[in-house]
């Protein structure tokens, strides 16, 4: 997908907010921030699906009316209460025209990967395979190598923690963007620790840990954003309150 | 009936009874199921069924607007599990905070009916069995054999209460007030579900508190400051009480509030802020223990609370407008942090 006319900057007023759409329905919320900065995300809240365009914006700070999670609106980071972070999309302007360039790929609405820099990110894209699983196919078993892991593109994947007859459903579900297999990015954590399987058609970006990490180590600013969330995202699964795989 | 909730965070267990709605039994286990009318009005409280069957309460319900056609969705608040049942929740959902008084189904026989202003009416209910709650939380009412229910909040506060005493302004088109404004309703029982809400008040916060109520959103401010006044929250902190209204005579519980404003001279100040008249030239002399001024009552706190925001706690409530226009008040011109502003949007 390439380049596409989102919005006229005068449609927007100073520390004001609006839903934008393009002609192919990526819808947008777009902040003004003053200055000539304008700023594209999501256009609704990742906590319960709220128009983030009725939020309240002082030019900084982005709050969505219905529970007040806010993001700091030049990354799209979570503040204060806030659990996940939005999905930034970056945007170009040519005269009066705001034009949003995204891709529209998983990798860059995964919350552990988003806002890193754009060279690494392309990097990270160069690393994914997309993969396609039937509904009912196994992406992998308890015990298997953790080799990769897999953000979510579309589809739904569901978790079994536990073998045989004592299984339980891990119950949680994923959106697009979302990581699952990540103790492919630790050390030391070689198998898999849950059956993923597919409750529907499902698309996926394969990702292999140690090509990542490598990556990573290659822009270290970038390595340590994402290894200060996934180290958030651990600390959220032993609260018992995040994705286990 | 066991019902599991794949949320996005993670999934829960619970219980449901016979004819127990799915959102109540949720509730009622301590998961914080995502709702705000409960009353199949706002769709929030929208899921997937994947597995099992459920009962549907109430097939023309206005929040189905917000299903999907075509898919299994369905609103939590109006369904019942038939068989074990799975359901999906795309959202972020957390246990209730521990402490919290976890809700529970009761019922209740309603007394002391009595006309407050044209369009308000204040009763008792008499509980069948006590209940615990917090200054600032609602529960869900409905008249037995009407179903429907619809949220109000407390304007008392007692632990182990017997009674819950609520204001109910007429709405147009609203199921319990024209039930209760339409014929004498002494003695007439009512289902409760609750209590609910985290708006709450709890004397061990320590900080000035700012209450912003519109209409009958006074009613769980009454419920805040009746608990600051028996524990004495108010020897050492501050408070201010704005309360809106269109004109003087919709004004209702101000013998009430004078006796506070009395009681706590210099440390609550209670405003009246008129949206709809100028105040009366006898207003302040009827009523000289209350401050009154002109304008919508987040404007008239925007105004005089200037440089009172340090250490402060923030209580909104009234119709949905007022209270959007008050947090957006708080936020922007206050700049108060988030926690520090306490709200539930239920109307």
């Amino acid at each position: 997908m390439g380049k596409r006319l989102l919005c006229r900057v005068q449609d927007i007023a100073e520390r004001e907010l609006r839903e934008c759409q393009t002609d192919d329905g990526l819808k947008l919320v777009v902040a003004n921030a003053g200055g000539g900065e304008f700023f594209g995300f999501q256009a609704s809240c990742p906590h319960q699906e709220v128009p983030l365009c009725e939020g309240v914006f002082d030019g900084a700070t982005l709050t969505c009316h219905m529970h007040l999670w806010q993001w700091d609106v030049r990354s799209g980071a979570p503040l204060g209460i806030a659990e996940a972070p939005l999905q930034k999309y970056a945007l170009t302007r040519e005269g009066d025209a705001l034009y949003v360039e995204s891709t529209g790929s998983a990798l860059e609405a995964a919350a552990l990967f988003s806002g890193l820099r754009s060279e690494t990110l392309k990097a990270l894209e160069r690393l994914g395979k997309r993969e396609e699983f039937a509904e009912g196919a196994t992406i992998y078993e308890v015990g298997d190598p953790a080799e990769d892991f897999f953000v979510l593109e579309s589809g739904r994947v569901e978790f079994l923690i536990g073998r045989g007859e004592r299984t339980r459903l891990a119950g949680f579900r994923l959106g697009k963007g979302e990581l699952f297999g990540w103790n492919a990015l630790l050390e030391n954590q070689p198998h898999r620790i849950a059956r993923a399987t597919c409750r529907e058609r499902s698309s996926v970006l394969r990702l292999n840990g140690r090509q990542v990490l490598k990556v990573l180590e290659s822009d270290t600013a970038s390595g340590y954003v994402v290894m200060r969330r996934l180290a958030d995202l651990i600390a959220r699964y032993l609260a018992g309150d995040a994705p286990r795989s | 009936m066991r019902v599991q909730v794949n949320a996005r965070n993670r999934g829960y267990d619970f219980d449901a009874r016979p004819g127990e709605k799915l959102l109540h039994a949720g509730l009622r286990s301590g998961i914080d199921l995502p709702y705000e009318c409960s009353t199949g009005t706002c769709g929030t409280c929208k899921a997937t069924l994947v597995s099992g069957r459920v009962t549907d309460a109430w097939r023309e319900a206005p929040g189905k607007k917000y299903l999907k056609p075509g898919t299994a969705e369905l609103l939590m608040c109006q369904c019942v599990a038939e068989e074990p049942v799975m359901l999906e929740v795309p959202k972020f959902v957390h246990p209730m905070d521990p402490g919290t008084c976890a809700p529970q189904a009761n019922a209740g026989t309603l007394r002391r009916a009595r006309r407050l202003t044209s369009d308000v009416i204040a009763f008792t209910l008499a509980l069948d069995a006590p209940c615990d709650f917090d200054a600032g939380q609602f529960v869900l009412l409905a008249p037995v054999g009407v179903s429907g229910f619809r949220a109000y909040s407390m304007c008392n506060f007692a632990r182990g209460a017997r009674e819950l005493e609520f204001v109910v302004k007429r709405k147009p088109e609203g199921r319990f007030s024209d039930w209760l404004f339409s014929a004498e309703r002494e003695g007439e029982r009512l289902q409760v579900f609750g209590p609910l809400g985290k708006a709450v008040f709890d004397p061990a916060l320590r900080k000035n508190i700012l209450c912003i109520a519109g209409g009958s959103g006074l009613a769980g401010m009454m419920s805040i400051l009746a608990r600051a006044a028996a524990e004495g929250y108010f020897e050492r902190q501050s408070g201010w009480l704005y309360f809106g209204v269109r004109a003087l005579r919709d004004a209702f519980f101000l013998e009430e509030l004078g006796a506070y404003a009395r009681r706590f001279a210099g440390k609550l100040g209670i405003t009246l802020a008129l949206s709809e008249e100028d105040v009366p030239a006898s207003a302040q002399r009827e009523h000289p223990q209350f401050a009154f001024a002109r304008g919508l009552v987040h404007e008239v706190a925007k105004r005089e609370m200037a440089g009172k925001y340090q250490g402060l706690r923030a209580y909104v409530a009234g119709p949905p407008p007022a209270v959007d226009a008050a947090i957006r008040m708080l936020l922007l011109d206050a700049r108060l942090t988030t926690d520090n502003i306490r709200y539930d949007k239920y109307s």
